[in-house]
C-alpha cells in the first residue's frame, strides 16, 4: 500500500528569489509553483502505518476455512453482519474407535472402542434425531409467541430464527462420507465454536454405542462468504484483496438490507 | 549442647541406617511420539455393542396421570418419601413392559396394551375401570371385589380356547367399553354395555363395575381385521372389505340408516356398500373409512362441519362419499370435531372445527385444508422426509413421518400432547423421545407411544 503511488503533492505558489525578468544579476523575486514540503514523503513519512483489521466469526486454532476480515471502515459491517445471525456451515471429519479428553485426535486417549456394528444407516437417525431436537430450540429460542398466526407463517416459510443470544444451535447436519472408522458430516449452525462440533462428533459416537473423535473441521461458508471468496496464501497481495473486496461488497449489502431492513 | 552431645553418644552406639538409594523422585516429562503411540496401541479395546445387537423395542407414555391411566403407580401413589405425586407428566416417560407391546390404545382415561405373543398373557390395561372396560381387576385386600383404579399394567385374563396359540392383533378403547381382535377366535367385547357398544342385547339396570363378563363375538361375514371404538359405539372391518357396527346411534354414527341403539354387529350399506374398504376410524361420534381407491367416506356427526361438504343436515345415519379432489387417501383419523386424512403423495389435509394445525387463524373449514409439509421438517436439505401415518385424539392430531419423528398439535389437554408445556399448540411441534417413534395412541388426556431404539 506504502509502495504504491501516492497522490502528487500539492502546489503553491511561492515567490522565490530567482533571476529577474530584466537581464542581469539583479535578483527579484519570482513566481514559481514549487510542492508543499510538508508534504514530502520523506518529510511525511509512509501513508498507512496501521491498519484496523476486525475479525468475524472466531475460528481457533485447529480449525481452517472461510475467516472473514473486515478493513477500517468495513469493521461496522462487521457488527451488521454478526446481527443477521446467518449460518455458517462446516465439514466436520471424525474417527470411530476412539475418545480423547479434547474431543479431537490429538488428545490424549481416554478410551478404544470397537466400531464394526456401526452402519450407514444407523448414523443416518442419529443424525436425524439430532437435527429434530435442533430445530425445536431453533423455535423456541427466537422469542416468538407460537399462538400468533405470524409465528404459523414464519415457521411454514421456515423464517424462524434466534435473533439474539442463545446457546449453538445446529440446523442442518448430513453424513457426506461413510467409511468405518472415519466419516465427514456437513453442519450448518448458528452462535457455535468449533470445540462444540468437536462435542457433537463425540457424542454422535457415544450415541452408537462406540466412541468418535474429531479429526478435521473445515468452515466452508460463513453467512455470504464461501470458499470462492476465500483468498488463499499464495494471495495475499493487495490486488487480490482490493478485488475480494469489490467483488463481495454487493452481496453483503443485499444481505444486510433483506435480513435487517 | 545437651541435645548435641546425646546424639553423639547415640551416634556412637548405633548408626543410622544408610538411606535407601533411589534418588530423588521426579514429575513424568512430556512423553515423546512414540512412547505416546506404543501406549495407545496397547490400550483395551472395549466393546458396547456387538454386530448383531438388535434394537429394543420401547413404550413410552405422558398425559394426565391421576386416573392411572399412564401406568405408573408412583405418580399417583408416591412408593418413596421423597417422591411426590405428578398429576401431569409433560414429557415422554418409558414405561417398563414385560413383553414386546404390538398395539396399544387411549380411552377416556385408561388404556390397553397387547402384545402379539402365545404366552398365557397378552393383553394388560390400565386406568379407570369403573365400567368394567379393562375386565376384571380382583382386589388383592377383598377377594370378592375388584378394582375401580388400576395404576400398573395389569393382565387381563381372556377366555380363550386356545390360549397358547391364539394371537391378539389389535385393540381398541372408546369412553367406557374395549374391544380385543385376535387372529382365530373373534373379537372380545367388555365394559359397558348400555347402548348395545359391546355387541350383545342391553340389560336393563346392569351393573357393570366389577363385572366377570367378556363377550365374545364371531358373525362376521368374513375374519375381523380392524375393530374401531368410537365414544360409544364400535365398528368393525372384515377382511372381505365390509364394516359392521354396534352402539349408540343418535348421530347417525353406527351408518345403518336410523337413529337407535343397535345391540348386534350390523353391516353398513349405503354408499360403502360394494366397496372394499381397507381402514375405518372414529373416537367421537363422527367416522370415517377409506376405500382401496383411495376414496374416502363420512358417517355420524356433522355438528362441526365435517361432512358438510356433502350435506347441511348435522347428523347423518347413512355412509356418504365424501368427494375431495386432493389425490388417492391412504389414511384417515377422525377426532372430536377435527379429521385428518393422508394422501400417497405424503400430505396431511385437516379440516372440521377447532385447532387445525395451521395456525390460530383456521378454526373451521368444511373442506380439507393443507398442511405445508414444511412443518414436518421438509426443506430444500431434506426432501424425502413423508408423513407415514396420521392419528387422532378427542381434540388433539398426531403425524408420524418416515423418520420416525412424532409431531403433534392441538388443544394441550392436561399436558397430552407431551411438548413439555401447557399451551395449546397451533401447528404442528415435535415431541423429542429417545428413539424412532414405530405408533402412537392418542386418547383424550394422555398419548402412548411404541418406540424402536436408535442402535
Amino acid at each position: 500500500l506504502n509502495a504504491a503511488a501516492g497522490r502528487a503533492p500539492r502546489q503553491h505558489v511561492r515567490f522565490l528569489p530567482g533571476p529577474a525578468g530584466d537581464g542581469g544579476g539583479a535578483t527579484g523575486l519570482v513566481a514559481a509553483r514549487v510542492p508543499v514540503l510538508a508534504e514530502h514523503p520523506l518529510v511525511r513519512g509512509p501513508r498507512f502505518r496501521r491498519l484496523k483489521i476486525g475479525a468475524g466469526h472466531r475460528l481457533d486454532v485447529k480449525a481452517s476455512g472461510v475467516f472473514v476480515l473486515g478493513i477500517g471502515h468495513g469493521n461496522k459491517l462487521l457488527t451488521d453482519l454478526y446481527n443477521c445471525h446467518l449460518t455458517k456451515v462446516y465439514t466436520v471429519g471424525g474417527l470411530f474407535g476412539k475418545a480423547t479428553d479434547d474431543f479431537s485426535d490429538t488428545g490424549k486417549l481416554v478410551e478404544k472402542t470397537t466400531f464394526d456394528h456401526i452402519t450407514r444407516e444407523k448414523l443416518e437417525r442419529i443424525l436425524a434425531v439430532i437435527q429434530g431436537s435442533n430445530h425445536k430450540a431453533l423455535l423456541m429460542y427466537s422469542n416468538i409467541d407460537m399462538k400468533t398466526q405470524e409465528a404459523y407463517e414464519l415457521a411454514v416459510k421456515g423464517l424462524i430464527r434466534p435473533m439474539g443470544k442463545s446457546p449453538p444451535i445446529i440446523t442442518a447436519i448430513r453424513c457426506l462420507q461413510f467409511a468405518l472408522p472415519e466419516f465427514q458430516l456437513e453442519i450448518h449452525c448458528l452462535h457455535e465454536t468449533q470445540q462444540y462440533l468437536r462435542k457433537i462428533v463425540h457424542e454422535i459416537g457415544l450415541e452408537l454405542k462406540s466412541s468418535a473423535a474429531c479429526t478435521q473441521v473445515r468452515r466452508i461458508r460463513d453467512g455470504v462468504f464461501t470458499l470462492e471468496d476465500a483468498l488463499l496464501r499464495t494471495h495475499w497481495n493487495l490486488q487480490s484483496i482490493q478485488n475480494a473486496i469489490s467483488d463481495c461488497q454487493l452481496k453483503v449489502k443485499t444481505e444486510l438490507e433483506k435480513t435487517l431492513g | 549442647r545437651g541435645a548435641g552431645a546425646m546424639w553423639g553418644a547415640l551416634r556412637g552406639a548405633r548408626r543410622p541406617p544408610p538411606p535407601l538409594c533411589r534418588g530423588l523422585a521426579k514429575p513424568a516429562g512430556p512423553q515423546s511420539v512414540r512412547q505416546l503411540r506404543e501406549a495407545e496401541e496397547a490400550a483395551p479395546v472395549f466393546r458396547y455393542a456387538g454386530k448383531a445387537a438388535k434394537r429394543k423395542d420401547r413404550v413410552f407414555v405422558w398425559g394426565f396421570s391421576y386416573s392411572g391411566a399412564l401406568g405408573v403407580p408412583s405418580f399417583v401413589k408416591p412408593d418413596v418419601g421423597w417422591k411426590k405425586p405428578r398429576r401431569i407428566q409433560g414429557t415422554p416417560y418409558r414405561l417398563e413392559t414385560e413383553e414386546k407391546i404390538s398395539s396399544a390404545a387411549c380411552g377416556y382415561g385408561f388404556t390397553l396394551l397387547s402384545s402379539n405373543t402365545t404366552d398365557i398373557t397378552k393383553v394388560w390395561g390400565m386406568g379407570l375401570n369403573k365400567d368394567s372396560q379393562l375386565g376384571f381387576q380382583r382386589s388383592i385386600r377383598d377377594r370378592t371385589k375388584g378394582y375401580e383404579y388400576v395404576l400398573e399394567p395389569s393382565p387381563i385374563p381372556l377366555p380363550l380356547e386356545k390360549p397358547q396359540q391364539t394371537r391378539v392383533l389389535q385393540v381398541s378403547c372408546g369412553r367406557a367399553h374395549s374391544l380385543i381382535l385376535t387372529d382365530s377366535e373373534g373379537v372380545f367385547t367388555m365394559g359397558n354395555n348400555s347402548y348395545g357398544q359391546c355387541g350383545r342385547k342391553v340389560v336393563e339396570d346392569e351393573t357393570y363395575s366389577e363385572s366377570h363378563l367378556i363377550h365374545q363375538l364371531k358373525e362376521f361375514d368374513s375374519g375381523v381385521v380392524q375393530v374401531v371404538c368410537g365414544q360409544d359405539h364400535s365398528l368393525f372391518r372384515t377382511k372381505k372389505g365390509a364394516v359392521y357396527a354396534c352402539g349408540w346411534g343418535a348421530d347417525g354414527q353406527t351408518g345403518l340408516g336410523h337413529y337407535n341403539i343397535t345391540s348386534v354387529p350390523t353391516k353398513l350399506r349405503g354408499d360403502i356398500a360394494g366397496v372394499n374398504i381397507i381402514q375405518v376410524s372414529s373416537y367421537g361420534d363422527c367416522c370415517l373409512a377409506v376405500s382401496d381407491e383411495g376414496d374416502v367416506f363420512g358417517w355420524g356427526n356433522s355438528e362441526y362441519l365435517q361432512l358438510a361438504s356433502v350435506t347441511e343436515t348435522t347428523q347423518v345415519n347413512v355412509p356418504r362419499h365424501l368427494p375431495f379432489k386432493i389425490g388417492k387417501i391412504k389414511e384417515a383419523a377422525c377426532g372430536g370435531t377435527g379429521n385428518i386424512v393422508l394422501t400417497e403423495e405424503g400430505n396431511v389435509f385437516v379440516w372440521g372445527y377447532g385447532i387445525l394445525g395451521k395456525g390460530p387463524n383456521l378454526t373451521e373449514t368444511a373442506v380439507p385444508e393443507m398442511i405445508p409439509p414444511s412443518l414436518f421438517g421438509w426443506s430444500d436439505f431434506n426432501p424425502d422426509i413423508r408423513v407415514a401415518h396420521v392419528r387422532c385424539g378427542l381434540s388433539q392430531f398426531a403425524a408420524l413421518t418416515n423418520r420416525g419423528e412424532l409431531f403433534v398439535w392441538g388443544k394441550n389437554l392436561r399436558g397430552c400432547l407431551g411438548t413439555g408445556r401447557m399451551e395449546d399448540q397451533y401447528f404442528p411441534w415435535r415431541v423429542t423421545v429417545p428413539g424412532e417413534v414405530v405408533d402412537v395412541a392418542c386418547g383424550v388426556d394422555h398419548m402412548v407411544s411404541m418406540v424402536k431404539s436408535f442402535t
